[in-house]
């Protein structure tokens, strides 16, 4: 089983500002994946971006750069 | 406690849920309908004189308990949350649909879980629509669909359907107002007392888990993730051991009393449109009520959207009609898909189309 570590978790207002955060990381060879919002943070069903804390500064420009609103920054164990 | 930090503990929570669902079975609710979101609301939309299909009326105390349940507990643990604005009137046509497609097929998709961990074929066959259904919300998603953000709105927003289920709570105890079937599916029910707990329970368990049917196999599609599916697989697991267990498990597919049919192209196009329908309103029937009672005016008009999706499906003759004996004869009657069923679940999917590939995420 995968061990738990602590990631940047973004959160968006909705589903399709993280599909579309996924295309940009992608295209932008940005690491990270989707994963459902985790439990602790919310009770809601949505999807987030998680990723490595040294990624932060990047995934930050990104979403200035392509104009994604997050809902909020997290670091939690993943 | 977290139900959700691992997958035993999200399989607990199907098994409590499962076992709530034994329980009602045993003192009373329909055979193989132990718990049915669609088929309840159904029910409750009878009783409040919205369509008057005299052997589905009766204000079944699990939908009240379900949203109480996750009302409470939402509460209680500061989860509780009043949220609206996004597109509330294609939620209203998304509920609308996802009924219709219920009630061609005979039932939400946790009563085709429950149908499947009872041997009917007729739910396996519908749950091949189901997961196309859902792997078409997936792709829609995957190319920008989106009804737009909710916002934060004032507390009490979010508390309307929980005080109108407290509401019909009360009609349905103090009053003779509601209607109540004397014979048929909606006379079948577990003590009152007994319902209403099991729905708090229930619904307490699934707003934890956020379990959700559609949810769990959308996340499967898009990022292989298996933590909500883990808990439909403990709700099914409980069910077929007692189906095993009570002799209730009978593999076929024109099993009489089991309210069910045997039309396959409609058991599939009947789920298609509601796994379709619920990936695009953020979740299944259940998932709905769970979310209304946590505080989501957005959830709370899709289940209205449901109410008046049941009531059009009897009072235009939508709903499909299930296997049966004839009590004279002993023979055989199979249960069929209307004519108006059949047209209206057509236009449900492509209107389902419509909203899919018309509402796209605003790019910055």
């Amino acid at each position: 089983m995968r061990q738990k570590e602590l990631k940047l978790v973004v959160t968006f207002h909705t589903t399709a500002d993280a599909m579309a955060m996924e295309k940009a990381c992608k295209n932008a060879a940005v690491p990270g994946r989707l994963i459902p919002v985790p439990r602790m943070i919310s009770a809601g069903c949505g999807l987030a971006w998680c990723a490595g804390l040294e990624n932060r500064a990047q995934i930050v420009g990104l979403m200035e750069q392509t104009g994604i609103e997050q809902e909020e920054l997290h670091e939690c164990m993943v | 406690m977290n139900l959700s930090d691992s997958k035993k503990k999200l399989a607990l929570a199907g098994i409590v849920c499962g076992l709530v669902a034994v329980c009602l079975a045993i003192y009373g609710n329909p055979a193989n309908m132990a718990f049915c979101i669609a088929c309840f609301i159904r029910d409750m939309a009878g009783a409040l004189g919205m369509h008057q299909a005299e052997v589905v009326q009766y204000a079944r105390p699990e939908i009240i308990g379900l949203v109480l349940g996750a009302f409470i507990i939402s509460f209680a643990t500061k989860e509780y949350r009043s949220t609206g604005g996004s597109s509330p009137m294609i939620r209203f046509v998304l509920g609308m649909i996802i009924m219709i497609g219920s009630l061609v097929f005979l039932g939400c998709p946790l009563r085709m879980v429950l149908r499947m961990s009872a041997g009917d074929g007729n739910a396996w066959v519908a749950l091949i629509g189901f997961i196309l259904g859902v792997g078409t919300g997936a792709f829609a998603l995957k190319k920008g669909f989106s009804l737009g953000r909710a916002y934060v709105t004032n507390k009490t927003g979010g508390m309307v359907l929980p005080a109108l289920m407290v509401g019909v709570l009360l009609l349905s105890v103090f009053t003779s107002l509601l209607k109540s079937s004397e014979s048929g599916p909606g006379s079948m029910h577990a003590p009152l007392i007994l319902s209403l707990i099991g729905g708090l329970i229930f619904g307490a368990f699934a707003q934890k888990s956020r379990m959700c049917f559609a949810g769990g196999i959308r996340d499967v599609i898009l990022m292989k993730n298996f933590d909500l599916l883990t808990v439909i697989v403990g709700l099914f697991a409980v069910m077929l051991v007692y189906n095993l267990v009570s002799g209730n498990f009978v593999l076929g597919f024109n099993t009489p009393g089991v309210i069910a049919h045997s039309e396959h192209l409609w058991n599939i196009l009947g789920m298609y449109a509601v796994g379709f329908a619920a990936v695009l309103a953020g979740g299944c029937p259940l998932r709905q009520l769970i979310l209304a009672g946590q505080g989501s005016s957005d959830s709370a008009v899709t289940v209205l959207g449901m109410f008046v999706g049941a009531a059009l499906c009897h009072n235009f003759g939508l709903a499909s009609s299930g296997t049966s004996l004839n009590p004279e004869t002993k023979e055989l009657v199979a249960g069929a898909v209307t004519t108006n069923g059949k047209i209206a679940l057509v236009i449900c999917i492509v209107v389902c189309f419509v909203i899919a590939f018309t509402n796209k995420r605003k790019e910055a």
